[in-house]
């Protein structure tokens, strides 16, 4: 899915500019990351892809979708489009890792012969078989990061949004994390990841979109990240 | 299926992660809806009784003694007017040998009073005891009557009484229902408010707000319905009992108090009906409001 910002502003109350006239283009299958220091914007321009958020001023499109036009009764439709990842995982705590999975099929209406075999591919494809009947608070930071990237790949969505997935573990963990977010790159799926783990961006010379006060100071290809 | 089950299964869970307040949302909701029940049937058959009573009031009019008045004319103009049910006309003759008759061996003494001095008269029986005053005032105003006699107190006694009985009845059921919506409201608003972040996951990955509202808007309909067939089964242990003591002491009463098995049944399967109609509104409408401020987007 492409990703387009087009003189995209979010001024919250009473006058606070999260973002500035920002204008760009993620095209399908690119990796792509938004830098910069706290405060500079970074979730505020991914929860407007996640339609978390409104615009104030100019147009967010995602793939066919125009964000700000769209009715509340199809953002449902849209996100199942959308895998998210974010910093605190957001796992229901009631539910066990394979119910978290499960329940974003359950809310399609998924036959359950095959929410049960996706369930188990997944869960699979980020280690975790053997911790299926635990729940979030049982599982260590990394674990639950898994966790919440499988339940994001549960619909084989076309955009993946991952706001600091990293931002809670460890050098070992993050990297293990990065590894399944590059394999899901690969097969074709783009990928919109806000950090600013310097060794991470460095590491791999993806996109980098720089962000600074709300304003984008830099959009570069294989760019690197040197934290000021 | 698959959607249905999730419903099922995360209801119960609700259900059960707040047992203690779902026990008292059922005994509150039951007691009310008892409240409400017995309230109505107590109604139901004050209204047989009063009705009863209505139906044996009778107005009678008696016309002048004056050779020249057209009986049938005059018989007619009342016949129309709107509180006039049934009307029945009584010549001279009629009723002496009415009241004759009602003397029995006492009879012999209206020879003394020489000629009929009864004149032509109406019986005339009404709609609802509400109506005979308007009936008399609107009688008394014909040139051709010429005396109204009805039981006026009587008749006032009862007006009041199914006033006040209907009003009080109106004013159970309005309380009853708030109350009994309240307590579902809250239970309902508890649940929602201790799963506002799960809520707020569910949205992001992807579950429509129907799909996120279903479960608590079960849970608010199956306390209610439940609290609902507990009322019921309060009403059938307590009114049977209480209809046979009354019957025993008050033996007019037989026949005029609803003590048909049927209806009472059929009563209860209605209260049922009403308590989860009940619980299915007011958690539908918490459910709605709280998940569209909590899914809104900023």
């Amino acid at each position: 899915m492409n990703v387009t910002f087009s003189g995209v502003s979010k001024i919250f109350e009473p006058d606070i500019g999260a973002l500035i006239d920002i204008n760009l283009n993620i095209s399908q299958g690119e990796f792509v990351y938004v830098i910069g220091q706290t405060g500079s914007g970074k979730s505020t321009l991914l929860r407007l892809i996640t339609r978390e958020l409104l615009p104030s001023r100019g147009t967010v499109t995602v793939g066919d979708f125009d964000l700000r036009r769209m009715r509340n009764a199809d953002v449902p439709y849209y996100r199942r489009d959308v895998g998210l990842v974010a910093q605190d995982f957001k796992l229901i705590q009631s539910l066990t890792v394979y119910e978290n999975i499960a329940f974003v099929m359950e809310a399609m209406s998924v036959p359950k012969e095959i929410v049960a075999d996706r369930t188990r591919d997944v869960i699979n494809q980020v280690g975790l078989w053997r911790r299926r009947g635990m729940h979030p608070a049982q599982l260590s930071g990394g674990e639950q990061q898994r966790v919440a990237i499988a339940r994001a790949l549960a619909n084989s969505p076309s955009l993946f949004v991952a706001d600091e997935p990293t931002g809670n573990l460890d050098f070992h963990t993050a990297a293990e994390v990065m590894k399944i977010l590059f394999a899901i790159n690969a097969a074709g799926v783009t990928v919109i990841m806000s950090t600013h783990n310097q060794a991470i961006v460095n590491s791999s010379r993806q996109r980098v979109i720089e962000l600074e006060a709300g304003r984008l100071i830099r959009d570069e290809k294989g760019g690197s990240y040197t934290a000021r | 299926m698959t959607t249905f089950r999730y419903v099922l299964r995360d209801m119960w869970r609700l259900v059960f992660h707040h047992w203690v307040l779902g026990l008292l949302t059922l005994i509150t909701a039951g007691v009310m809806l008892w409240i409400l029940g017995i309230t109505t049937l107590f109604s139901l058959n004050l209204e047989n009784i009063l009705s009863q009573l209505e139906s044996e009031l009778v107005v009678q009019a008696y016309l002048v003694k004056d050779s020249t008045i057209d009986v049938e004319q005059v018989a007619d103009r009342i016949q129309n007017l709107e509180y006039v049910y049934a009307m029945r006309t009584f010549s001279p003759s009629e009723s002496l040998a009415k009241l004759q008759q009602k003397m029995g061996s006492q009879s012999h003494t209206l020879d003394m009073i020489g000629d009929n001095p009864i004149p032509w008269n109406f019986e005339i029986h009404v709609n609802s005891a509400e109506d005979v005053e308007p009936l008399v005032s609107a009688l008394k105003d014909m040139p051709e009557v010429d005396d109204v006699v009805y039981a006026g107190l009587v008749v006032r006694r009862i007006s009041a009484m199914s006033r006040i009985s209907s009003r009080v009845a109106w004013i159970m059921f309005v309380l009853s229902v708030i109350i009994t919506a309240l307590v579902v409201y809250n239970t309902i608003h508890i649940s929602l408010y201790s799963r506002r972040e799960e809520i707020g996951i569910m949205y992001l990955v992807g579950a429509t707000r129907a799909f996120i509202a279903a479960p608590f808007v079960l849970e608010g309909t199956l306390l209610a319905f439940f609290g609902a067939v507990i009322a019921a089964g309060g009403i059938i242990a307590a009114y049977f009992p209480a209809i046979t003591m009354i019957e025993v002491n008050m033996p007019l009463l037989h026949k005029i108090l609803l003590n048909d098995n049927a209806v009472i049944w059929r009563f209860c399967v209605l209260l049922s009906g009403f308590g989860a109609t009940l619980g299915w509104v007011c958690s539908y409408i918490v459910v709605a409001r709280f998940i569209r401020s909590i899914t809104r987007a900023g």
